[in-house]
């Protein structure tokens, strides 16, 4: 390496924390700016994650071992209810919006959203939708129905505390945000793009985001609806699933799944995104496949629409429903294969630098393929049969969404550290949460499926001392405590390195889209000054090569991972 | 001319309230399959009636296009006339909708009665709402014209009344007409 | 049976229980078919282990190190080799899953009458044998070698029936009938759980099938069909007095009794069964008076209320229970 060059202190990412500014606090609560907005939602994400994993501590210390009476059985049925429901609706979807917001008008030249106050409301009502879930500790009991709350279960007469209420309340007010969101998120993306990028040119997490922004608006109208008639029911007495009275359970089941299935790759779709971009540029290539890559989103987001029932194999819908919807879950497969494959091609023939957020994205790699083939192996309807319900189910969705989304996210979360903080976390550190984190991981869950296979249902709060049962529950609890463990250095991480990290300057990692173009990172408020004179998914690169960068190259810095 | 955001952005609501209906219709015949209306129930929808103000509202329709007619070739008057001929058009709706509900709540046919009148009520109600929601930003709409606003409000909003009578077409035929037709 | 995990010696045993243990012609079937799928699904993870392992190793950037990697971005056999295998293979395993599905589920809307009705209660299980007088509780008995029909229903919320080594899951719907085929081969001992999440004891909601030969099915079946027995001494016949006078009758039947309650299980040969609250406890007179004097601490959120009996009324109850063979 030559002469260090002295790169500037970043200004601060959190302005107004502390007492410095007239505004403080309230420069927050304002505050209409897409960064401060994308900030908020990554430290609500953060926020809730400690709290459903904490629940999820609690829920594997109670079956660590057999017949424990750590918590009881009411207090067990609402940890898990609310840890299902916190991590989905209010960690994955807030740390979804919050990189979207940050990053999309920054990657596609943009100096705002298109609607910045329905921005802000968009998170303010998913930060209320969450409060209120949580508001339900105190008033009574927690939803306790599991989260997808099936009728008649989630009836009066079933679960007659509160709980269900708040729940209905908190997930329907999110919703409206996340649809405000995603509307907002469109049009951007239609009208904001800098002159000459067309969309079949856009950086891939901005094509995923956008792509799966149609996906939410289709999908959430269906769990507004049953929500609704729940609510109706809960508190007109209406008896849309009540079956005393003539309701339907299967309704609800259906409905449930027309969302329920969609926001699975609906949580999934952006990781890829940002996946897609840290594979190109830790391997220094461009993608490979970007058709392809972009391509199989649309397939996904198309054939997401009709698998729900695959929830439903054990209803007795019959053979002809069953075998329709195995099917379609199956090709599901196809353009998801397609997009693992491409990423091994992008990083074949690269010069790959394992920094912890590429060391994520790797480690993705593996791990969702398990949770794909899992998600195959339910797919095959009589496989689903036997293992439906069981904890076979719980390792998938771990996979998917831990080996899936999360790593997504961290890889996300690392790689753009330095863009929303100004600062570089010291890479030791990060390795360590890696290995803590992935090796956990993988111990609490990979036994599950074992467990699963010998006949262990989930949701239990307790099981019976049968052969390997304790064991393998035994295995999981550590595993999830290495978990817990590295969820402290994880916080650790971005509360010392985001304040006093090394400053990162504007590009360290000589990337290749326009969010690293901006004067300074974190980016001032403005974004860009003049438009960026380039257009394709490596616009940033393509100024670079061309010299129209403004010199901005001059500050890159060699990371050494 | 290239689309402004505002066009875009209600046409992403009615593609996403679109599906909202969907459901809720789907529902609502998922119910009758399922569940079974009473006949008796059935029969005491006035299709009638409800047909005229099936005609009020389309017509509101036009009445909007004409609407956005004057505005655009810039005539505030007609714009203001026939915004205020929709407005009447679209409260004598609900006035319809408003009676009928009367009616069936004089006939025990009630949310909490039976499948049928949660069903029933909760698809006219959700559409209702919208309809409601139509109104106040078209009062808006005309209350700046009044003040001699010129922006293009009435453009983003005519496609969502549009939309709304649309919906009211399907709701009509699955709640009113087809009954007629099948012994749901 | 093929082997499907190349799993260490002890986790083999594990698997041969359950899942990979069938003992019902409809569970061979679905193992089978897992077996197929199992080694797929291993050479796929496999294949992309190796390519990720291989491509970080062999194109790591080297130390100090800073051009770019290769400018290809994308090759067309490539690509439809990664659509093409895929496909097939996702084909062949749809025409397996659709006819293993045929095979372990006929139809969905049986013409003949089933051989066993199983009511899902929160959380107890109820067994109805049509044609004799027998209703059984949680231990269901079964006979080896016959194809069974088995009707599903559910009396509260959705339940879903599961023995693992006995082949598929059906859920109990509640407003609707479902059906199971099954064909028992070999006797014995099967464990199973409710499997779907159904309220606050779910986790108490497990299943206790006794396959047995079609004679000692048939001579259980005879000696269940019977009026339960009187009681036997005078403690017995205090309890007896106790169950029918308190509510306990109202929720509870014991046949040849007054007591024809339906909302709990039924208790006519309560005492011959080896567990109690679907395997929760064994069978004796200490744990039936445990569970009468304070079920709610037992099994909290389970549908039988809290008395306030004497102890020796307890007692009593339990000594008459006990003797119900
Ligand atoms: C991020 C979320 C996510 C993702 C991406 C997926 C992906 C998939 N899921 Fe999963 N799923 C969940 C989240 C997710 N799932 C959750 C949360 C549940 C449980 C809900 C609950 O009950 O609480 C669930 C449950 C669930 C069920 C119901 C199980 C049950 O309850 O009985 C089914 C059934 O078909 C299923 C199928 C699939 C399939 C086919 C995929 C496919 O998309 C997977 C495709 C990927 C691959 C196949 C791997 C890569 C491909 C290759 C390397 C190519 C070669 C592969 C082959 C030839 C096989 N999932
Ligand atoms: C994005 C989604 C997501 C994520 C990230 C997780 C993360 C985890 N989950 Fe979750 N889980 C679900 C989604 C998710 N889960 C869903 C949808 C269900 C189904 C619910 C239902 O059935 O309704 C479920 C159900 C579920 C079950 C089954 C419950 C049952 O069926 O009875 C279990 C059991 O082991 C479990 C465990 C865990 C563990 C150990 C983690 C760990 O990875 C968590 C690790 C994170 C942390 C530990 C946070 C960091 C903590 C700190 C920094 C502070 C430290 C705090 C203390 C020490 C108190 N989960
Ligand atoms: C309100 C209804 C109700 C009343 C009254 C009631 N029970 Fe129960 N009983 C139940 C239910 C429901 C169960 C099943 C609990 C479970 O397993 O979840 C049960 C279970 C039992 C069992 C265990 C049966 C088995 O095989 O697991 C016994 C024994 C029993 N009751 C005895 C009694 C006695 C004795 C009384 C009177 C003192 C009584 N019950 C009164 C509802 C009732
Ligand atoms: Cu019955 Cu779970
Ligand atoms: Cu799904």
């Amino acid at each position: 390496m030559g002469a260090t060059i002295k790169i500037p202190e970043p200004a601060s990412p959190f302005p107004g924390l502390g007492v410095e500014t007239e505004q403080g606090l309230l420069q927050w609560i304002c505050a209409v700016d897409h960064k401060l907005i994308g900030i908020m939602y990554l430290v609500m994400s953060l926020l809730f994650f400690v709290i459903g994993g904490a629940l999820a501590l609690l829920i594997r210390v109670q079956l660590a071992v057999p017949l424990n009476h750590f918590l009881p059985p009411e207090t067990f049925n609402q940890f898990f209810t609310m840890h299902g429901t916190t991590m989905i609706f209010f960690v994955a979807m807030p740390a979804i919006f919050g990189f979207s917001v940050y990053f999309v008008p920054l990657m596609i030249g943009a100096n705002e959203m298109a609607f910045p106050r329905l921005n802000a409301f968009g998170f303010w009502m998913t930060l209320f939708g969450g409060l209120l879930l949580y508001f339900s500790f105190l008033a009574g009991g927690a939803p306790d129905a599991g989260w997808f709350n099936y009728a008649p279960l989630n009836e009066k007469n079933y679960s007659f505390h509160k709980g269900i209420d708040y729940f209905s309340m908190g997930l329907l007010i999110s919703g409206i945000g996340s649809v405000a969101t995603s509307i907002n998120i469109i049009v951007t993306v239609l009208h904001y793009r800098i002159p000459g990028m067309k969309l079949n040119q856009l950086p891939l997490f901005v094509w995923m985001v956008f792509v799966n922004s149609f996906l939410l608006l289709a999908a959430f109208p269906s769990l507004n609806a049953a929500l609704a008639l729940l609510l109706l029911d809960r508190e007109l007495n209406a008896h849309f699933f009540n079956t005393a009275a003539g309701g339907s359970a299967l309704l609800w089941q259906h409905l449930f799944w027309i969302f329920g299935h969609p926001e699975v790759y609906i949580v999934i779709l952006p990781a890829f995104g940002m996946l897609s971009e840290v594979f190109q540029v830790f391997s220094r290539k461009p993608i490979f496949g970007y058709a392809f890559v972009a391509a199989s989103s649309v397939a996904i987001a198309l054939l997401a629409f009709g698998v729900w029932a695959h929830h439903m194999f054990a209803v007795g819908m019959g053979n002809v429903a069953n075998s329709f919807f195995s099917a379609a879950s199956m090709l599901i497969g196809i353009p998801t294969g397609v997009k693992i494959f491409n990423w091994l091609g992008t990083i074949h023939g690269g010069k790959i630098r394992f920094t912890t957020s590429m060391m994520f994205a790797i480690a993705f790699l593996i791990e969702f393929t398990i949770g794909g083939v899992t998600g195959i192996a339910f797919a095959i309807f009589p496989i689903d049969w036997q293992l439906t319900d069981t904890y076979y189910v719980v390792a998938h969705l771990h996979y998917v969404f831990i080996g899936g989304t999360i790593s997504g996210l961290l890889a996300g979360l690392f790689y753009w550290f330095p863009k929303i903080t100004g600062r570089l976390i010291d890479e030791r550190a990060g390795k360590w949460f890696f290995w803590l984190f992935t090796i956990g991981f993988n111990f609490t869950f990979f036994v599950q499926h074992i467990l699963g296979m010998i006949g262990l249902p989930r949701r239990v709060y307790t099981y019976p001392n049968l052969p390997w049962y304790g064991t393998l529950n035994f295995v999981s609890t550590a595993g999830a405590m290495l978990m817990g463990v590295s969820g402290l250095v994880l916080v650790y991480i971005i509360w010392r390195y985001g304040r006093s990290g090394k400053p990162a300057g504007t590009d360290p990692w000589n990337a290749y889209t326009l969010e690293w173009a901006t004067r300074t990172s974190p980016p001032p408020l403005k974004n860009f000054e003049e438009l960026p004179a380039a257009r394709g998914y490596r616009a940033w690169w393509e100024m670079k090569q061309s010299g129209l960068d403004g010199g901005a190259a001059v500050s890159q810095k060699e990371i050494e991972p | 001319m290239r689309r402004s955001e505002n066009t875009s952005m209600i046409h992403l609501v009615i593609y996403t309230e679109a599906f909202f209906f969907l459901c809720l219709i789907m529902s609502f015949i998922y119910m009758a399959y399922n569940a079974g209306f009473a006949p008796r129930e059935l029969s005491r929808l006035d299709i009638r009636s409800a047909g005229v103000y099936t005609v009020v509202l389309i017509a509101s329709s036009f009445t909007l296009h004409f609407a956005e007619m004057g505005y655009s070739r810039g005539k505030p008057a007609a714009l203001k006339a026939w915004l205020i001929v929709t407005i009447v058009l679209g409260a004598v709706f609900l006035a319809g909708q408003g009676t009928e509900y009367g009616r069936l709540i004089g006939d025990n046919i009630t949310m909490n009665g039976s499948v049928f009148g949660a069903s029933f009520y909760t698809l006219t109600g959700f559409h209702g709402l919208h309809v409601v929601i139509g109104l106040i930003i078209l009062l808006i709409v005309l209350i700046l014209a009044f003040l001699g606003d010129s922006r293009s409000a009435i453009r983003t909003i005519a496609p969502y009344w549009h939309f709304v009578d649309v919906v009211w077409l399907f709701v009509f035929t699955v709640v009113y007409v087809l009954p007629q037709f099948s012994s749901i | 049976m093929s082997i499907c995990f190349p799993l260490p010696q002890p986790f083999h045993i594990v698997l041969l229980q359950a899942v990979e243990d069938p003992a019902s012609i409809q569970a061979e079937r679905i193992n089978h078919l897992f077996n197929h799928f199992n080694i797929v699904a291993a050479l796929v993870l496999l294949l992309v282990i190796v390519l990720a392992a291989w491509f970080s190793i062999r194109y790591r950037r080297r130390h100090g190190d800073n051009s770019e990697g290769s400018p290809k971005s994308g090759n067309r056999t490539v690509e439809i080799m990664m659509i093409g295998v895929p496909t097939l293979v996702l084909a062949w395993f749809f025409y397996e899953a659709f006819t293993v599905g045929n095979a372990v589920m006929p139809s969905s809307n049986p013409t003949r009458p089933p051989d066993i009705v199983i009511t899902g209660h929160q959380f107890w299980w109820e067994a109805d044998y049509p044609g004799s007088h027998v209703v059984a509780a949680n231990v269901v008995h079964l006979p080896v070698g016959k194809e069974l029909l088995m009707e599903l229903r559910s009396a509260d919320v959705v339940h879903d029936w599961w023995v693992p080594q006995l082949g598929n899951k059906m859920d109990l719907v509640p407003g609707k009938k479902n059906y199971l085929w099954l064909t028992i081969n070999k006797p014995g001992d099967y464990i199973g759980a409710c499997s779907e999440f159904c309220g606050e004891q779910h986790a108490w909601m497990r299943i206790h099938v006794v396959a047995q030969s079609p004679e000692d099915f048939s001579r259980w079946l005879d000696s269940n069909a019977v009026d339960a027995s009187p009681p036997k001494d005078d403690l017995a016949r205090a309890g007896e007095m106790l169950f029918q006078t308190r509510s306990c009758a109202n929720c509870h039947r014991v046949a040849g009794t007054p007591a024809a309650g339906v909302a709990g299980p039924d208790l006519t040969h309560v005492g011959s069964r080896p567990t109690l609250l679907t395997g929760m406890l064994s069978t004796n007179e200490r744990n039936l008076a445990d569970w009468i004097d304070h079920p709610q601490e037992i099994k909290h959120g389970a549908y039988m209320p809290e008395f306030l009996f004497a102890k020796d009324s307890v007692l009593a109850l339990a000594h008459y229970l006990e003797q119900l063979k």
